[in-house]
């Protein structure tokens, strides 16, 4: 065989495996991010609110559970925040709504309090002191949030901050999904 | 040839022996790494060990064991937690943080998969060049020798563009063999590299599938619950038969029982009525906060039991504790017919 057509075999050989690498890998199109824990039972989380109040995840079981992980210093936090206060509040007002969690992500409790006393929020705040939570839902950077269905698998995972009405369609295709 | 080259130049058995003494060599390195024992570690030795094998999230080419970023300290914190339960192996620990944030977390790429091509491709280009380049230095070789033949001997033609004897294409043969010989023995050389020194993750099952644990048996039987109750009745019990106080098994097994049982005659509903209440109650003092365990007792004791009076204040107590919405949903279905009940 010449070197000639060796060199050429090789070159279509490296452009077939480029082709079948982007084949094989998924687009990122969509909302929601890429995560082991899609589909599956959501890791077991046990803390307390910045009030003190216990909190189990596990028994949540029964609603739609929306974790929000943040930071009060994070400016995408901040930007997204009305945007999760109006969804709050209209998950509040129907029947079976989700119930939404601020995930404390390497902040202090005052910080968090002063905070939603000046922008609006009466959720609870989970604690993460050790950053737990985080590992757990392998969160490395705020804001993400974090959709799970009433039987405790986790759904969703959206990177980065949310603008109106995308936690709206998000949880109303999850719903649609659920009970069909 | 000069009298050096000729001293430098081996037999072909000598050759031989020299690239077998090559190769046991090359194998007894393999197996004397694969079996090194570094010895027991310390608590923190593993924890360094471990957090150096993970790379910190947030940042560039930095380690979770040297990064001061906050998810890497999560992280460190995460490891040492685990270290310290004493449960999970070092690869089981390392599974577990690239479980949650995903391959790229791994400093030492996966022996599997298409991670497995960073440890396989080097291989196979090192082994296919090294065959090349002996079917090269063969060919110079005969060249070599048949010059010397023209020169001297009155050898065949020789071709000027390959070196080879005029009419023999069959000389390409080897070129194509060993090509082909260096591609297999490479890619096993590799495979075999990629299986020794990438990362095994022993948690990662093959189809991803969900593990064994508590928390999937209970996830298994909450999916089965409203179609299947009989399997989710079985699934409880299973959770029930390795961790005996687990609330939320007790509780659900005990409401399927009941809710199962209103079909059937009524000694059937009576004794189900009886274990419902006692293993309800069971739940509620292995946790008094739990909603779920409150809200069915009170649902139970009004719908079986007739009594509006407790079911009263069993659902004023479970709506206390803030139940999940479906419950929830149930309670305040049932809270206009108990006070109607009770005349209110």
């Amino acid at each position: 065989m010449k070197p000639a057509r060796i060199g050429a075999l090789a070159v279509g050989f490296v452009m077939l495996a480029l082709v079948a690498v982007l084949v094989v890998s998924d687009g990122d199109t969509d909302v929601g991010a890429r995560s082991p824990l899609l589909g599956q039972p959501a890791p077991a989380i046990e803390t307390t609110t910045i009030d003190d109040q216990p909190f189990t995840l596990a028994r949540r079981k029964g609603s739609w559970v929306v974790f929000n992980f943040f930071n009060s210093t994070c400016v995408p936090c901040i930007a997204e925040h009305p945007s999760l206060v109006k969804f709050a509040e209209g998950e509040r007002a129907r029947p079976g709504g989700a119930e939404f969690y601020t995930v404390v992500n390497d902040d202090a409790d005052a910080a968090i309090r002063d905070f939603f006393v000046a922008n609006g929020g009466d959720w609870s705040k989970l604690r993460d002191t050790d950053g737990a939570i985080a590992v757990a839902f392998g969160v490395a950077k705020v804001p993400e949030t974090w959709i799970i269905d009433p039987n405790g698998f986790v759904r969703l995972r959206i990177l980065g901050a949310v603008t109106d009405g995308v936690l709206e369609a998000q949880m109303a295709r999850l719903r649609e999904g659920a009970n069909s | 040839m000069t009298t050096a080259s000729r001293r430098m130049s081996l037999t072909p058995a000598a050759r031989r022996i020299a690239w077998a003494v090559v190769l046991v060599a090359t194998l007894v390195l393999l197996v004397f790494g694969a079996g090194r024992n570094t010895g027991p570690l310390t608590q923190q030795e593993r924890i360094d060990v471990i957090t150096k094998r993970i790379a910190c999230p947030t940042c560039d080419g930095e380690s979770v064991f040297v990064s001061r970023a906050s998810a890497a300290q999560a992280i460190r914190a995460e490891v040492a937690r685990q270290v310290g339960d004493g449960v999970k192996t070092d690869d089981e620990i390392v599974a577990y943080v690239a479980d949650r944030f995903g391959g790229q977390v791994l400093l030492v790429p996966r022996g599997s998969g298409i991670e497995a091509l960073v440890w396989v491709l080097p291989v196979v280009l090192a082994v296919v060049l090294v065959g090349v380049l002996i079917v090269l230095f063969r060919r110079g070789n005969r060249g070599n020798r048949g010059n010397r033949g023209i020169d001297g001997e009155g050898g065949g033609p020789i071709s000027a563009s390959t070196g080879t004897t005029d009419g023999a294409p069959a000389n390409r043969r080897p070129l194509v063999i060993t090509l082909a010989i260096a591609l297999v023995v490479g890619i096993g050389v590799g495979v075999l590299v990629a299986r020794q020194s990438g990362q095994r993750l022993p948690l990662q099952t093959a189809t991803g599938g969900i593990e064994d644990s508590t928390a999937s048996l209970l996830a298994q039987a909450r999916l089965a619950g409203p179609t299947d109750v009989k399997s989710a009745i079985d699934l409880y019990g299973r959770v029930l038969e390795t961790d005996p106080d687990n609330v939320e098994a007790l509780t659900y097994r005990a409401w399927l029982i009941m809710l199962s049982a209103r079909q059937f005659d009524e000694s059937l509903r009576t004794q189900a009525y009886a274990s419902t209440i006692t293993a309800l109650g069971r739940a509620i003092e292995l946790d008094p906060a739990y909603p779920d365990a409150m809200c069915f007792l009170g649902i139970v004791v009004f719908r079986d039991g007739g009594d509006a009076a407790s079911a009263s204040e069993f659902l004023d107590k479970c709506i206390a504790r803030q139940p999940p919405a479906e419950v929830r949903g149930l309670v305040e279905s049932l809270r206009a017919e108990v006070d109607a009940a009770l005349g209110k």
